[in-house]
């Protein structure tokens, strides 16, 4: 909270690290909240950004509660709007549209219905479908300002439903007055959706990104591209549908395309009326690249699509190799030109001009056209960028070399490209997560510099979090995951041997993580070889996540339900796998994590070649350091899965001889650091099976909230009486 | 030794960390802690509330002994199996001992099947003997805490009231959903309490919960025990129960002489299920319903059904209505006055001493647990009540 407050008070970023269930969400809002009481004009909006949908809910419930005591307090009746964003999918209230199942369905189908021409078009002819909810909405809705009050995507789906306005619309278009704003954070990353739904965000907003261990992962694929030769054979038949569309109109209709010739002029549109239709649109472009006008050699329809088809067919040319390519972006730009004379100028325009060009043509379903803007897309980047973008053309996949599958990809290495306007737009920027350690890496990875740091430990009543590194096995062969041994059968063999003894040690639920899915389908296998697995199983059952989501989600439910009836079960799973992300083990489902050795990425691949190259020549970040890093971040959210809050306790098996180094040791959160002793670094499984019972029944033990009165929970009395004031202040020292 | 050819050598058991707890005072002896130790050990029997409520005097408790794999684990000496009988019989006997006129039952499980080892009886003598036929068989498969409670719960549903459950396993075989017996359970208002001997279920704690028992996880063996005793003694009678009236018989012992021409020897009615014990007596209890002859109380009648008990059982259970005072505890430095416990006439030593509040009187720490846990009367209040 102090550390908060010294960041607003200087209007500058913040990094703060919290271990999750400890009241994280609440205490941001509230701090936010009371600060924007007081100085209602340093802070006027809070943008809050978090990473799933049921997070954002919880968000919103967390935030509805704060207002009711508010409400409870100052008897005020509150004049706060806060409301969730989520895609058109989550919000759309249409008895037809919302039962479409993909999101990209759910958007094509809501454009064909609300774009302007369409509309237009049904003025003319009333039999031309249109969504009614927006058109009441349009009508109406934009006059009268939605009632202050707290709202979750179903109380919006709510009031759109009483009122019959379009949920969607009005969510987009209240934000621009609301309070404080709940949403994805690809909402403000993504450049493509950032421009449409967060560009007119107040400079004096604070921006909590929650869950933001993975922000430079996210800001680098919002910026990066993949193109396959599927990609470019649908992108084909996109060309050939455009050319065949102008070619109609050109019959019918030629006085529309003139128009459309005076509007590309001036390039900047009247945006509100069209509001609808800017859904897709472009990367960032430097605003100056707005002001031009868009150079002459693509302004014509015609001229365009030759264009794009040319640019398509160089595409294809590259695509056409057997070895791989690496190369920068000028370097690709001037490739470019020497082979088919396209200049980087048009290029840079490519996006601009196909969004205006489809717009004109009245094509709804712009779905179907995604290859091809993708393209375009990809033309912008590369042309508008020269630094921080690496071009790698691939033959093959690396697993499977000798099947031919061309990929080119278009990849981003500067994370603080795509996080910079957002840092440099808004007064305040806080970063926090449960796990952020090693604290200093992130500030260098997204260039900007924090005010304040901090990472937080929890203040526990009872020891709940038992973390424990399982180095070698009964037979005294080191536990490691490391490339040459990781065949080894004695390992797979301790490996296993770990998992027999917890399932008989630990209650419900036991997660257990691998590296990846390969090396999960390979010691499954030889457990079963082994009939360590069958053993198993008479303690508990065994579920394994899949490639599959819905096999995944289904496992998961069964996992939750042999848990809860007593039976058992473990699941296995994947770092950096779905599980990993997002999915908490709250209690009894997740009673211990066990990490089968260090979930480094996949090193031989070129794109994170080319990024760690990057990172140490920019950033002079060792290769090492950095890998390290992300193996850590991964292990720590892993484990962090089964510790939701204070009353929940869980073991923390690191089963790596690795974890033991101080490098590895190092990046954990101190919340984790803190309670990993000297004495539980290199245990043997038997030592850790006594460990782990011994903490068990410790935590077995009646633990009551008045335990924790004068410990990590405070009174009002205590809070208020002085010595506690001091000690207060004393940990904020510390801190 | 053939017998037990799994059971692992005795150095290939777990680690132990005795050595853990003791912590070193500032000279370096371990003393001062292990006395620590021992002190707070015997004052935790001491419970706290000694509110006035309700008990349940007449209790009818079914034990569920898990039996399954993992009692075989050894981290109770010498085996969790043996150690949790050799306490159970403990428990059978106390638990007459305090609760005269209430009645036993138990269970075990294993295989995923339940087994009914001895129907509710009021005669502890039985259940050991069954209990100790217990010890030598053998443990497997998996516990079943659906069948078990469902074996309680189902056919005598009405007069059962509690269910303590001696879980070692971290799993169950059920063979349905167990929250909907859950619900059933707290229909008929059974309190199911559960021991855990590895670590925290989910279930039994939804299962206590809703049921209202308790569940504690053991410790180590002295910490089974306590939890064990802390069963002994009656729980609190929901409100809801109303009070009823109960016929009781107190039959008079008749002890026919041998001199006697009339008295024939005769079988009691308890021999009509058991025929392990010598058959014909001359005297006994006679029902003073129905006259069916009984040798020991308390006993339900097998003919009347009437339950039989006689007058110094009732005065036994009594004290639970009104539990002794607990008494006020001092430090030793503080306590001026006579350095004599007022019942064993010993030396005051301990660090702290323990007065009646009522008579002022003070006892050492032995003697005060012996006041509480057998004697429940004061004896300093005695002796003041006599001469007054």
């Amino acid at each position: 909270m102090l550390e908060l407050k010294r960041t607003l008070d200087a209007k500058g970023h913040g990094v703060l690290e919290m271990p999750s269930g400890t009241g994280k969400t609440i205490s941001l809002l509230s701090l936010i909240v009371a600060y924007h009481k007081a100085y209602p004009l340093e802070v006027t909006k809070l943008v809050y950004c978090s990473r799933t949908v049921p997070e954002i809910e919880k968000v919103v419930e967390e935030l509805r509660k704060l207002m009711d005591y508010y409400a409870k307090q100052t008897g005020a009746k509150n004049d706060f709007l806060a409301l969730a964003l989520s895609s058109r999918k989550n919000l759309c209230i249409h008895p037809e549209v919302s039962s479409l199942r993909f999101g990209k369905e759910v958007d094509g189908k809501c454009h064909s219905l609300t774009a302007s021409y369409i509309r237009a078009q049904h003025h003319s002819n009333p039999s031309q479908p249109v969504c009614q909810f927006y058109e009441q909405f349009d009508a109406v809705g934009r006059q009268v300002p939605i009632p202050p009050g707290i709202y979750n995507l179903d109380d919006l789906k709510d009031f759109g439903r009483r009122k019959g306005w379009c949920p969607y619309f009005l969510s987009r278009y209240a934000i621009l007055h609301a309070n404080i704003v709940v949403y994805s954070y690809h909402y403000l990353l993504d450049p493509k959706i950032a421009d449409l739904v967060s560009k007119e965000l107040t400079k004096k907003s604070v921006v909590v990104f929650d869950e933001a261990h993975n922000i430079d992962n996210v800001c680098i694929d919002s910026m990066s591209v993949n193109i396959t030769r599927r990609t470019l054979d649908r992108c084909q038949t996109n060309v050939e549908t455009l050319q065949n569309t102008i070619s109609r109109i050109k019959e019918t209709d030629a006085a529309k395309l003139r128009e459309y010739r005076r509007l590309v002029e001036g390039l900047k549109e009247a945006n509100v009326a069209r509001e609808t239709d800017m859904y897709l649109s472009n990367p960032v472009l430097p605003d100056e690249i707005l002001q031009e006008a868009v150079p002459g050699s693509i302004r014509t329809a015609e001229h365009f699509v030759g264009f794009i088809k040319h640019f398509l067919e160089y595409l294809k040319a590259r695509l056409r190799i057997h070895h791989v390519v690496q190369e920068s972006a000028p370097q690709f730009l001037k490739d470019i030109y020497e082979k088919v004379c396209i200049d980087r100028k048009p290029l840079r325009f490519c996006a601009e001009r196909l969004r205006s060009l489809l717009r004109t043509l009245e094509i709804a379903d712009i779905a179907d056209f995604s290859a091809i803007t993708l393209i375009s897309h990809f033309a912008t980047l590369v042309s508008t960028y020269s630094k921080g973008f690496t071009i790698i053309i691939e033959p093959f996949e690396d697993r499977t070399p000798t099947i031919a599958n061309p990929v080119l990809h278009f990849s981003c290495m500067d994370p603080s490209i795509a996080i910079k306007p957002v840092f440099g737009r808004f007064q305040s920027v806080i970063i926090t997560s449960g796990t952020l350690s090693p604290l200093d890496i992130y500030p260098r990875i997204l260039d900007f510099r924090p005010v304040t740091t901090a990472s937080f430990t929890m203040t526990l009543a009872r020891t709940c979090l038992c973390p424990l590194i399982v180095g070698r096995g009964n037979d005294q062969v080191a536990m490691t995951s490391k490339f040459e041994t990781r065949e080894d059968f004695a390992v797979i063999r301790n490996y296993g041997n770990l998992l027999l003894e917890m399932s008989a040690i630990v209650p419900d639920g036991i997660v257990a993580f691998f590296t990846s899915y390969i090396y999960m389908e390979n010691i499954v296998a030889s457990w079963y070889e082994q009939g360590i697995l069958e053993n198993i199983q008479r303690n508990k059952l065994i579920f394994i996540e899949t490639q599959d989501a819905a096999e995944t989600s289904m496992a998961l439910e069964k996992y939750q339900e042999a848990c809860e009836n007593g039976r058992g079960a473990i699941l296995l799973s994947v770092a950096r796998g779905k599980v990993s992300e997002g999915i908490d083990f709250v209690h009894h489902f997740g009673r211990a994590v066990i990490m089968f050795g260090v979930p480094y990425v996949y090193t031989q691949s070129r794109i994170l070649k080319a990024r760690l190259e990057y990172l140490r020549d920019q950033f002079q970040i060792r290769e090492n350091y950095f890998l390290t890093f992300d193996a850590m971040r991964h292990v720590a959210q892993c484990v962090g899965r089964a510790i939701q809050g204070k009353t929940d306790y869980g073991l923390m098996i690191f089963a790596d001889k690795r974890y033991a180094r101080a490098d590895k040791r190092g990046k954990l959160p101190r919340w984790i650091q803190e309670h990993l002793t000297d004495g539980s670094l290199n245990l043997t499984i038997d030592e850790t099976v006594q460990l782990a019972k011994y903490f068990l029944r410790q935590m077995a033990q009646p633990f009551r909230q008045e335990d924790q009165l004068g410990l990590s929970l405070l009174t009002l009395e205590q809070l208020q009486s002085e010595d506690m004031l001091q000690k207060i202040a004393q940990i904020a020292q510390q801190a | 030794m053939d017998e037990e050819p799994e059971r692992a050598k005795r150095w290939e058991g777990g680690y132990e960390r005795t050595w853990e707890v003791l912590k070193e005072d500032e000279s370096g002896s371990l003393k001062a802690t292990v006395e620590d130790i021992l002190f707070q050990a015997k004052r935790k029997r001491v419970f706290e509330g000694h509110g006035q409520v309700r008990l349940g005097m007449m209790r009818h408790l079914f034990v569920i002994i898990d039996s399954s794999r993992s009692m075989e684990d050894q981290d109770l000496k010498p085996n969790r199996l043996t150690s949790t009988l050799k306490l159970m019989e403990f428990f059978v006997e106390e638990y007459f001992d305090q609760n005269p006129i209430s009645q036993i039952g138990i269970i075990t499980t294993k295989n995923k099947r339940a087994e009914k080892l001895t129907d509710l009886a009021g005669n502890p003598k039985k259940h050991l003997a069954a209990l100790k036929k217990v010890v030598d068989s053998t443990c497997v498969g998996e516990p079943s805490l659906y069948n078990s409670l469902n074996c309680v719960a189902l056919p005598s549903g009405t007069e059962i009231k509690e269910i303590l459950v001696i879980f070692s396993s971290l799993t169950t075989c059920d063979p349905a959903n167990i929250y909907e017996l859950i619900k059933t359970l707290n229909a008929l208002k059974i309190r199911v309490s559960v021991i855990g001997l590895s670590a925290e279920v989910r279930v039994c704690t939804i299962l206590t919960r809703e049921t209202g028992g308790s569940y504690n996880v053991i410790l180590d063996e002295s910490h089974f025990k306590e939890l064990l005793m802390l069963h002994v003694k009656p729980p609190p009678a929901s409100s809801s129960s109303e009070c009823s009236l109960i016929r009781m018989g107190f039959p008079q012992h008749v002890i026919a002489s041998m001199s006697d021409q009339d008295a024939k020897p005769s079988f009691s009615m308890s021999h009509l299920d058991s025929t392990g014990e010598p058959g014909l007596t001359l005297g006994g209890y006679y029902c003073p319903q129905c006259r069916a002859k009984y040798t020991e109380l308390p006993v339900e009648c097998k003919v009347c059904g009437l339950t039989l008990v006689s007058a110094p059982h009732l005065a036994r259970s009594f004290h639970h209505l009104f539990p002794l005072e607990a008494f006020q505890e001092t430090p030793l430095e503080e306590y001026e006055g006579e350095r004599f416990c007022e019942a064993c006439q010993g030396e005051l030593k301990d660090k702290s001493v323990f007065t009646c509040l009522a008579c002022k009187k003070v006892f050492c720490v032995e003697c005060d647990l012996f006041i509480h846990d057998t004697l429940h009367c004061c004896p300093g209040c005695m002796q003041t009540d006599r001469t007054s």
